[in-house]
């Protein structure tokens, strides 16, 4: 089991009674709040003996003084037949009031701690409290995972607004939810006696038989030795009981004092484990301590919110992957197909895969690639890999290449099917790298790799035919396209550029379709998005999307990007080809390594041609001023200066903090950015040494040339770019 | 506001000098009072003319952690390795009854023998000597109050 089916499923069943046990939780926190204002407490200093003798001299038949965890003195008296409860003021010993607990408060603690069903409610508690450990547990290394580890634990929560609550409320509280159910835990054992809690047995002590009288109880030594702030309670002696004794509890210990002599008869440390039994009960209730109850409440308050956003997302990851019909479990599967897909879309490829083998009587098993797995009834294994940008996994599948490195290969057959995008130099890179390792492992293959070109529906019925041939047996696949579920964008604006190369250039602006929260919530619509993100778009006619960067953030209330339009470009002329009022259809794509986590550090900003618009998105939202240093490689301002109006603006509201350009084509330009870094080198080394994040995006030549250029400078401060990757401190957008 | 005898508890237990073997049943009923609180822990026991403990009659209430609570009944009864067995039970709700059953040997009624009742409540206070009354031929039947949690307590002897 991963941890991520442990946390997933422990949440669904245990998660429905954690919420009983949350709400009353809150409620339960309430209490030591609401003490704490309405107390009137000892001071902490005040000798027990003092309090002692107040209280006698007002209250007639006291049997007992308890201080609770609040602070507030409590006598219970016995007097002419009347059994009294009173709280009274320490400073005087008067009478506040009668003392009567609330009946509503140990009801919701009855529910909170047995589910009002004794016994075997409290081990049903203890039981969700187990869940409870096992959840917090699991979250903590899924959110670490998904952070990208324990340093970046810290860094913005991302995604859409149920994974965003999920995460960072998880995030807050994991240390508290953690405790509270270690604590649980350790009660519930104290309760059925597993743990002791205190010394099994009462000394065995009278006070000696003798004509003197009863010393009042400010003159017993031992009373004037402890403090109220450390008392819990102090018993008097029977009246009717000549041989009975004061005692007394503080935290420290127990202690018992004969009535007429004053002598401390017995004194009883507490244990260690009576200590670790208070600290529990204080980390765990709050009692006497209101601004960590207030903690606890808020913890508590979550666990109704993890329940429901946990549910949604579950509901959610349900709904998107894709339904697998007849698929059989690995272990009994001759046929395995494993996919790596970062938008779904590979899914479908694997479904006419999988259906056209159990057309021909296969037992067949399809799952994500990050589950890799070769089963002794595996006779063919087939990994469709999609590969995106620099030739990274997809998200699902970070961890299956550690996965496979780990399994010696078998006698399966494992034949890879890589998915990309030909414009991407990178193309099919990783499903290039899966099987290298595969081969690496000792995996045989039966067809060499084959790589698919924008998810083309012909390209993989012609391997469909190689395939069928290679196995001997005929193969029908039947492969739909996938289009990803799209929003429709309008478009509110469009500036135009001639652009460099006599290809004409244009921002457009498109309206960002506010929804209503219920489709937040439900993950329906286009997701929130920032600057540096992508935003998919689906030509008319075709289920291939492209990308491009985003020069806002949802928070601007509008989607803008930087278009070039490329000869013969299917979607580049038709986003050309839009006029104020047209649609096109859209998704939105997190690119969470390249996007700016908000951060106090200064930014170095270097830009070229259209892919200076995802800067421009981070220029713009930065409303607390954090330093940007802008680095601007264009050819002529009269030509190809994209947002130059509205960057030069921020600079004079301070959004940007400098800014460098170089315009290529003009004689005294200043040549290309590498040159404007080059000139800058003092500064750029100051900026780094000090910690700044560096964002790159352009073509992948002048990204190279950036890379070049800067490792040149840094070296002079024995720093790299590699370096600076490794420490998630520079990131590029290349295309 | 007393509510209806819901639970009553019927447990027996047997307490016998040695050497003394002539004994015979006393019923002991405990009912509680609608104090509001949650279930009551018990101790019931015998004390001798001198107040030294003789034995256990009942307990109700069965985590051991809550019994330094019944305080008298703790101390008294720290010797006796044996206290608890086979005289354990539920706690008692409010406003229930709690019957006991006791083989005792003669030679304890009418002898200075007192049975007393330490009770806890938690939240609530300690109620040591709750109940004390002699265990005497003339006494049974006379229903009592206890200081705090019960509403009356009587035995009977057969």
């Amino acid at each position: 089991m991963s941890w991520r089916s442990i946390h997933r499923w422990l949440g669904l069943l245990a998660g429905a009674v954690a919420l009983v046990l949350g709400l009353s939780g809150v409620m339960l926190a309430l209490d030591p709040v609401r003490d704490a204002w309405n107390s009137t407490p000892a001071p902490a200093d005040m000798a027990v003996s003092t309090l002692a003798a107040r209280v006698s001299a007002t209250i007639p038949g006291v049997e007992e003084i308890r201080r609770l965890p609040s602070g507030d003195i409590v006598v219970f008296s016995f007097d002419a037949d009347q059994a009294r409860a009173v709280r009274v003021d320490p400073a005087d010993g008067h009478v506040l009031g009668e003392y009567r607990p609330s009946a509503l408060s140990r009801w919701v603690k009855n529910l909170h701690r047995s589910f009002l069903l004794g016994d075997a409610g409290r081990i049903a508690a203890a039981g969700v409290a187990l869940a409870m450990l096992v959840l917090s547990a699991s979250g903590l290394v899924l959110l670490v995972r998904r952070m990208g580890g324990w340093r970046r634990l810290g860094a913005r929560a991302r995604g859409s607004l149920v994974q965003r609550l999920h995460v960072a409320s998880g995030r807050a509280v994991v240390a508290v939810l953690l405790l509270t159910s270690l604590t649980a835990l350790y009660m519930s054992a104290a309760t059925f006696g597993l743990v002791s809690s205190d010394a099994e047995f009462d000394p065995d002590v009278v006070s000696v038989a003798g004509a003197a009288p009863d010393l009042p109880a400010g003159r017993l030594l031992l009373l004037q030795d402890l403090r109220s702030a450390e008392l819990r309670k102090l018993n008097f002696p029977d009246r009717a009981d000549p041989a009975d004794t004061w005692s007394v509890t503080t935290s420290r210990g127990r202690g018992w004092i004969d009535r007429r002599s004053g002598q401390t008869l017995a004194w009883q440390p507490a244990s260690a484990t009576q200590r670790l039994h208070d600290w529990a009960l204080l980390l765990h209730t709050g009692e006497g301590a209101w601004l960590w109850a207030v903690v606890l409440g808020a913890t508590a308050a979550c666990i109704p919110l993890f329940w429901a956003t946990g549910l949604m997302l579950w509901w959610q990851a349900r709904r998107r992957t894709p339904k697998i019909a007849d698929n059989s479990a690995p272990a009994q599967s001759d046929v395995l197909i494993y996919v790596a897909s970062e938008n779904g879309s590979t899914w479908g490829f694997a479904q006419a895969l999988h259906a056209a083998f159990v057309r021909n009587g296969h037992r067949v098993h399809t799952g994500g690639v990050e589950h890799f797995q070769v089963g002794a009834a595996a006779r063919q294994v087939f990994v469709l890999a999609a590969t995106y940008g620099d030739g990274q996994p997809p998200a699902h599948a970070v961890r299956a290449a550690r996965r496979i490195a780990h399994q010696p290969g078998g006698t399966a057959q494992v034949t890879v099917l890589g998915f990309g995008d030909r414009q991407f130099p990178a193309f099919c890179a990783y499903a290039e790298a899966l099987e290298h390792l595969l081969r690496a492992q000792g995996w045989p293959a039966l067809l060499p790799l084959e790589r698919i070109h924008q998810q083309s529906a012909q390209q993989f019925a012609l391997w469909g035919r190689t395939l069928a041939e290679a196995l001997g047996e005929p193969l029908a696949l039947e492969y739909v396209p996938q289009v990803p579920p799209t929003t429709a964008l309008t478009l509110v604006s469009r500036q135009d550029y001639p652009g460099a190369k006599g290809e004409p250039t244009a921002i457009l602006r498109f309206a960002w379709p506010a929804q209503g929260w219920r489709d937040r919530l439900r993950g329906r619509g286009l997701a929130r998005f920032e600057a540096g993100d992508l935003v998919g778009i689906v030509p008319p006619g075709t289920a291939v999307p492209r990308y491009y960067s985003l020069a806002s953030a949802s928070r601007d209330g509008f989607l803008e990007i930087c278009v070039r339009r490329m000869e013969g470009g299917l979607c580049s002329t038709h986003l050309h080809a839009l006029e104020r009022g047209d649609t096109v259809q859209a998704f939105v794509r997190e690119n969470p390594g390249f996007a700016l986590e908000r951060a106090r550090r200064p930014v170095v900003l270097i830009g070229a041609g259209t892919g200076v618009a995802p800067l421009a998105g981070f220029i713009r939202g930065n409303a607390r001023r954090t330093p940007m240093h802008l680095y601007y490689g264009a050819r002529d301002p009269a030509l190809d200066y994209y947002f130059g109006p509205e960057i030069e603006a921020w600079l004079r509201e301070g959004r940007l903090a400098r800014l460098e350009t170089a315009f290529s084509r003009r004689p005294d330009g200043g040549g290309h950015v590498q040159d404007a870094l080059r000139r800058d080198a003092p500064r750029l080394r100051g900026l780094v040494s000090k910690g700044a994040i560096l964002r790159v995006c352009g073509s992948r030549p002048m990204a190279k040339g950036v890379a070049e250029a800067l490792d040149a400078i840094l070296g002079a401060v024995g720093l790299s770019v590699r370096q600076l990757k490794a420490a998630g401190r520079y990131a590029e957008d290349v295309f | 506001m007393s509510k209806p005898l819901m639970t009553t508890v019927l447990a027996a237990s047997a307490l016998a000098l040695p050497a003394l073997a002539q004994s015979r049943p006393v019923t002991l009923t405990t009912t509680l009072e609608n104090y509001g609180g949650d279930g009551a822990y018990l101790a019931v026991y015998l004390t001798d003319a001198k107040g030294a403990y003789v034995g256990t009659l009942w307990v109700a209430g069965g985590k051991a952690k809550y019994y330094k609570n019944l305080a008298d009944w703790s101390r008294l009864s720290a010797g006796d390795a044996r206290r608890l067995d086979g005289v354990t039970g539920a706690s008692v709700g409010q406003g229930r009854t709690l019957k006991v059953s006791a083989d005792l040997a003669d030679a304890l009624i009418d002898a200075g023998y007192e049975i007393r009742i330490d009770a806890a409540v938690e939240d609530m206070r300690d109620s040591p000597g709750e109940i004390r009354v002699p265990l005497t031929r003339a006494g049974a039947g006379k229903p009592q109050a206890g200081k705090s949690y019960v509403q009356s307590f009587s035995y009977q002897i057969q």
